[in-house]
């Protein structure tokens, strides 16, 4: 039995974790490319009351709000290949369900729980624009569209930059839990180098330092962003 | 050359105008007193369509329009013919003053980016803010911005600016150079909707003076007719409880 942390195998182990990194960033941008401009369409709809799409961004909202992300996992996992099969034998389509790679069942609850959490962030954020700046935009002649896209969201990113940032960060982490689907990401890379030898300490310390550095890269990048996109509040005259 | 026939509009229960008319001719300085909730912010915000109106007629110049039901297009043409200045300015945050100036002018009005720049300094050449282009509202004082908030309207060159209590948010020291910015665009023939509480305005500059009460017209008349000969007693009332004691001498 050695004693202490084996440090060939921990430095080793990190860069495997390591090359689990573009999996993690894959579905990390994927699930924001659906979730950031279905988040900001279904705020839309319940600050402007729209029928129907309000009460249904609402439900959806609690939904996921309130039901861990292991547990989505694992439904959609297990019931989405279970659907897909049905629908396969019905239509006498010759796919294997099980063939499917795990990355599309982590694209879907990943896109799914973002886009609940986007939609929070976008509905405080716009109400923080005063409606005067929507009134004012008509009054000049421009319209709705165009007052949300140059006066509006401009504002209102300012305000969700730092929820945008820490819901990025969590989509981070909570990939992580991809390895319950057996997603090749950082987490499930690095605790298979550690089943063979056991070195289970020196697998999670890897883990923890990759996340780490990634985090704070992404936090950084976004903290560089978001200082860019208030210069309007703090210039100096 | 603006029109307005019996225009109606509730909030909930809450009647606010109980049929108003107007009628304001090109060149005309037209400003609207009364006590708060009277509807005379509501009847300008109805007439750009910020509200919706429950009935009542626009017809301006040769366009005619029902202010309830009016089409997309008839709202973008009316509001290709008016200016807005705002109680609370309501520039746009994210612009410098320029910016905010040139904005209606480059998106909402098509104009090439270079003419409007030059129709942008001018503007606030014109407000007395040739040093401010580049400042953004947050560095700018109320007054300031307002002035920015006119010369947004100016720019635009509409045959009417409407202003909804232009002085109302602004501390005492800083309403003498709004007004006086106001009167000088006064003095160059714009046509103008004012609602103020400021008395002095009315009485110098405004052509025209309509005294609402609960929704409706009160009186009408010259600034002379109103303040010095007002026939209602509501507007004698209202007068005296806005105007010095000792306003027989001023007159």
């Amino acid at each position: 039995m050695s004693e202490g942390l084996n440090y060939t195998f921990l430095i080793d182990t990190f860069f495997v974790a390591l090359s689990g990194v573009p999996i993690t960033l894959f579905v990390t941008i994927v699930a924001l490319l659906v979730a950031l401009p279905l988040g900001f369409l279904l705020a839309l709809t319940r600050i402007n009351q729209v029928p129907v799409l309000n009460w249904f961004s609402r439900i959806y909202v609690s939904f996921v709000r309130g039901t861990p992300i292991i547990i989505q996992i694992f439904i959609v996992y297990a019931s989405v290949p279970l659907i897909l099969s049905l629908f396969f034998n019905r239509y006498n389509i010759n796919i294997n369900v099980y063939d499917i790679n795990p990355i599309w069942y982590a694209f879907i609850v990943f896109s799914f729980s973002t886009t609940a959490i986007l939609i929070e962030v976008f509905r405080s954020a716009l109400s923080t624009v005063n409606k005067g700046q929507l009134e004012a935009a008509q009054s000049v002649g421009l319209s709705n569209f165009q007052a949300y896209r140059r006066i509006i969201i401009p504002q209102a990113l300012v305000v969700a930059m730092p929820n945008i940032c820490t819901a990025t960060v969590n989509l981070i982490k909570a990939t992580s839990l991809g390895y319950a689907m057996s997603l090749q990401e950082i987490t499930l890379k690095a605790k298979v180098a550690a089943n063979a030898g056991y070195n289970y300490v020196e697998a999670y310390i890897d883990i923890f330092l990759v996340y780490i550095i990634l985090c704070s890269l992404v936090e950084y990048g976004f903290k560089l962003y978001e200082k860019r996109l208030r210069r309007y509040k703090y210039a100096s005259a | 050359m603006l029109k307005i026939n019996d225009i109606h509009k509730s909030f909930g229960k809450n009647e606010i105008l109980k049929g108003v008319d107007l009628s304001i001719d090109k060149g005309d300085v037209v400003v609207i007193l009364g006590p708060s909730g009277s509807g005379k912010t509501t009847l300008l915000r109805c007439i750009n369509f910020l509200e919706r109106a429950d009935s009542g007629n626009a017809t301006f110049g040769d366009l005619q329009v029902n202010l309830h039901d009016a089409s997309k297009k008839d709202i973008h043409a009316i509001r290709q013919k008016t200016a807005f200045v705002f109680q609370n300015y309501n520039l746009f945050n994210n612009k410098t003053a320029i910016e905010n100036v040139t904005e209606g002018l480059i998106i909402g009005r098509k104009i090439p980016k270079a003419d409007a720049i030059a129709i942008g300094k001018k503007a606030l050449d014109k407000v007395g803010l040739s040093d401010k282009y580049d400042s953004y509202p947050s560095q700018l004082s109320g007054g300031q911005q307002q002035r920015v908030g006119i010369a947004r309207a100016v720019a635009l060159n509409p045959d009417i600016i409407l202003f909804d209590e232009p002085t109302s948010a602004l501390d005492p020291e800083l309403v003498g150079e709004v007004l006086t910015v106001m009167k000088n665009i006064a003095n160059e023939g714009t046509t103008m909707l004012v609602v103020t509480h400021e008395m002095s305005f009315a009485k110098d500059v405004a052509s025209h003076v309509i005294f609402m009460d609960g929704g409706v017209v009160v009186e009408e008349g010259s600034s002379h007719d109103i303040f010095v000969s007002p026939k209602e007693e509501r507007t004698k009332k209202f007068l005296k409880r806005v105007l010095p004691e000792d306003y027989t001498f001023y007159i």
